[in-house]
């Protein structure tokens, strides 16, 4: 009887049987993949500038105008709910913003792509 | 509190843990359920075994305790955990699950065709892991001490113990469960004490709100280098986590990676109010743990003073069990990520190595953490977030995002982040922390960009050893996997 060892792959990025990899073959498939990835990163670019923009400007809000901080909403400083409750949004939101956004950039991609297969 | 009451929180936690990791057992089969769980986690379990896992003893009692001491200052600590997953799903999270990697030296091997590589980044992961480990540990260690008044020791073993069982008979399918059941038991054991103590302030009438603008410890305002240095390091370090990213494999696809990462996000940020609120209530009404050096407790020990009697018992027994989840699963989740990389690089990657592997991923930390007594939890986490930005942040963001990465620059970067980062982690602890310049106490904001341009100049200068296939490994990072036929 032999016995079998299964084992993890070592080295597991190697292409399987899909669509993608026909895109890589042509100089065609690979002016779309540039461009998909130009604009992922000009995106997740724009997102978190935005992102630290606004994270920034809490605190020099809170310093810009004097007694800001110690408004009460409720019964608790603004500084606190600005700082630990008012980013959490922010950051949902922005999140929300850029899975949009991604999701459209790709399937700009593979209506560009699609085409490229149709004609081969 | 009533000792017993504690340790019966502590038992009922672990036996909780290990029913799940072995009711998890029996649908683990082979070793691709052993390490990921087979990909098939859908993305609400995933994130809640995500959010389960990330909060760490630095995130349940840490928080508090930092806020407790240094105010509103201390609030960057939880939005740079929260942001930090903003960043991840940026720039890290659909490319990293689509380069199809088990592991982040997986990752590093594939993307530059170098052992070298992958060895430099395996060791990088085991350093960050045991770096990790042993707060969770301190915070064991402290819980115990603290609510029964059995030796500290006790904790951390207790932690050891529990983890070894089920990482050891379940791997990562049966932590998958344990990890989503360890989320929401930590979120309820902040919630539900925290409504009991805002109904008895009620009773008391409004509290002098006043006390919350001074720093009960005597802590001066942190320096505007502080907080930035800090950001840095929990935006960036975010990104790198072992632990973390292992579980973006556990994803179908690309895409269900990014919306586990939205739902991760909203579970965050529900759960950091609450370690918030506890921190503001320690300023007005426990300003003495400040004093007494217990700040880290203060979660633990507020429930008890502010609600009396056998409701404050059972809120204090919550709040100890909830502690312990987190003890425990991001222990857990950081012994699984670990002896994942130890276990392919050096056992051949076995079910039978993987367990090895786990146990030497634990016992290691165990040891440093039984030598070493605990800082404020938070901040020692913070350290090991800088670490991680100085080191796998680079070699992940420019490995997805830059064609022009090398071998060479890798190694180079990785070295120079983790021995500046390092040193200046050493030179701390040698320093003590009234000795220790801000520069030196918050190292991110000058060594993250070091490692950053090391990594770039010496890629640059040995730009010929590119390798051949960045151009299948780039298309096969950013472009949709699904068939074209079923989208739309």
């Amino acid at each position: 009887m032999t016995r079998v060892r299964v084992t993890a792959p070592r080295s597991a990025a190697r292409p399987t049987a899909e669509p993608r990899d026909s895109a890589e073959e042509s100089a065609v498939g690979q002016v779309f993949v540039r461009s998909l990835i130009r604009s992922q990163l000009r995106l997740a670019l724009v997102v978190a500038g935005g992102f630290l923009l606004i994270l920034g400007a809490f605190p020099l809000l809170l310093g810009a105008i004097p007694g800001l901080a110690q408004t009460r909403f409720a019964g608790i400083p603004f500084d606190w709910i600005l700082l630990g409750a008012g980013i959490y949004p922010v950051t949902g939101i922005s999140a929300w913003l850029y899975i949009r956004s991604a999701a459209r950039n790709e399937a700009r991609y593979r209506d560009l792509a699609g085409d490229k297969v149709m004609l081969r | 509190m009533n000792p017993a009451v504690g340790i019966a929180a502590v038992a009922a936690v672990s036996v909780a843990t290990a029913v799940i990791g072995f009711f998890g057992l029996r649908i683990s089969r082979t070793t691709g359920d052993f390490y990921v769980a087979s990909r098939t986690v859908p993305p609400w379990w995933n994130a809640s075994a995500i959010g389960g896992e990330y909060l760490s003893a630095a995130s349940f009692l840490g928080v508090a305790g930092l806020i407790l001491l240094s105010g509103t200052d201390a609030l960057w600590y939880p939005v740079g955990y929260t942001a930090g997953y903003l960043m991840l799903l940026l720039f890290v999270a659909a490319p990293l699950r689509r380069s199809g990697a088990y592991t982040i030296p997986d990752f590093t091997e594939a993307r530059l065709e170098s052992r070298a590589v992958r060895r430099v980044t395996s060791v990088a992961v085991v350093i960050v892991g045991w770096l990790y480990i042993v707060p969770q540990l301190h915070g064991a260690a402290l819980t115990i001490r603290t609510t029964t008044g059995l030796p500290a020791w006790t904790g951390s073993t207790a932690v050891v113990v529990v983890v070894c069982l089920t990482v050891v008979a379940g791997g990562m399918r049966s932590i998958t469960f344990v990890q989503a059941f360890q989320y929401w038991l930590k979120l309820t054991a902040l919630a539900v004490p925290l409504i009991f103590i805002l109904l008895v302030l009620a009773d008391d009438g409004s509290p002098a709100l006043e006390a919350a603008a001074t720093n009960p410890g005597g802590a001066g305002p942190a320096s505007p280098y502080q907080s930035i240095s800090l950001l840095v390091a929990l935006l960036f370090g975010t990104l790198g986590l072992p632990h973390v990213l292992v579980r973006f494999y556990t994803n179908p696809d690309g895409h269900s990676a990014r919306r586990t990462t939205l739902i991760v996000l909203g579970l965050l940020s529900v759960f950091y109010l609450f370690p918030t609120a506890y921190g503001l209530a320690g300023r007005l009404f426990a300003p003495d743990l400040a004093r007494t050096g217990q700040a880290d407790a203060l979660v633990l020990l507020l429930p008890g003073r502010l609600v009396g009697g056998p409701a404050g018992e059972l809120l204090s027994a919550l709040v100890v069990a909830g502690a312990f989840a987190a003890f425990l699963s991001t222990t857990s989740g950081l012994v699984v990520s670990l002896a994942g990389v130890i276990s392919q690089d050096v056992l051949g990657g076995s079910v039978r190595g993987f367990r090895v592997a786990a146990l030497v991923s634990i016992t290691v930390p165990l040891g440093l953490a039984l030598m070493t007594d605990s800082l404020a939890l938070a901040g020692s986490v913070g350290l090991v977030f800088a670490f991680t930005a100085s080191t796998i942040c680079p070699v992940l963001l420019l490995g997805i995002w830059w064609r022009g990465l090398t071998d060479a620059g890798a190694i180079a970067g990785m070295v120079t982040g983790g021995l500046l980062c390092g040193g200046a982690m050493v030179a701390g602890t040698v320093l003590g922390v009234a000795g220790t310049p801000p520069w030196l106490a918050q190292p991110a904001a000058w060594t993250v960009p070091a490692a950053f341009t090391v990594m770039v100049l010496t890629s640059r200068a040995t730009s010929s050893r590119v390798p051949r296939t960045i151009t299948r490994v780039m298309t096969r990072l950013h472009t949709p996997e699904r068939p074209l036929a079923t989208e739309r």
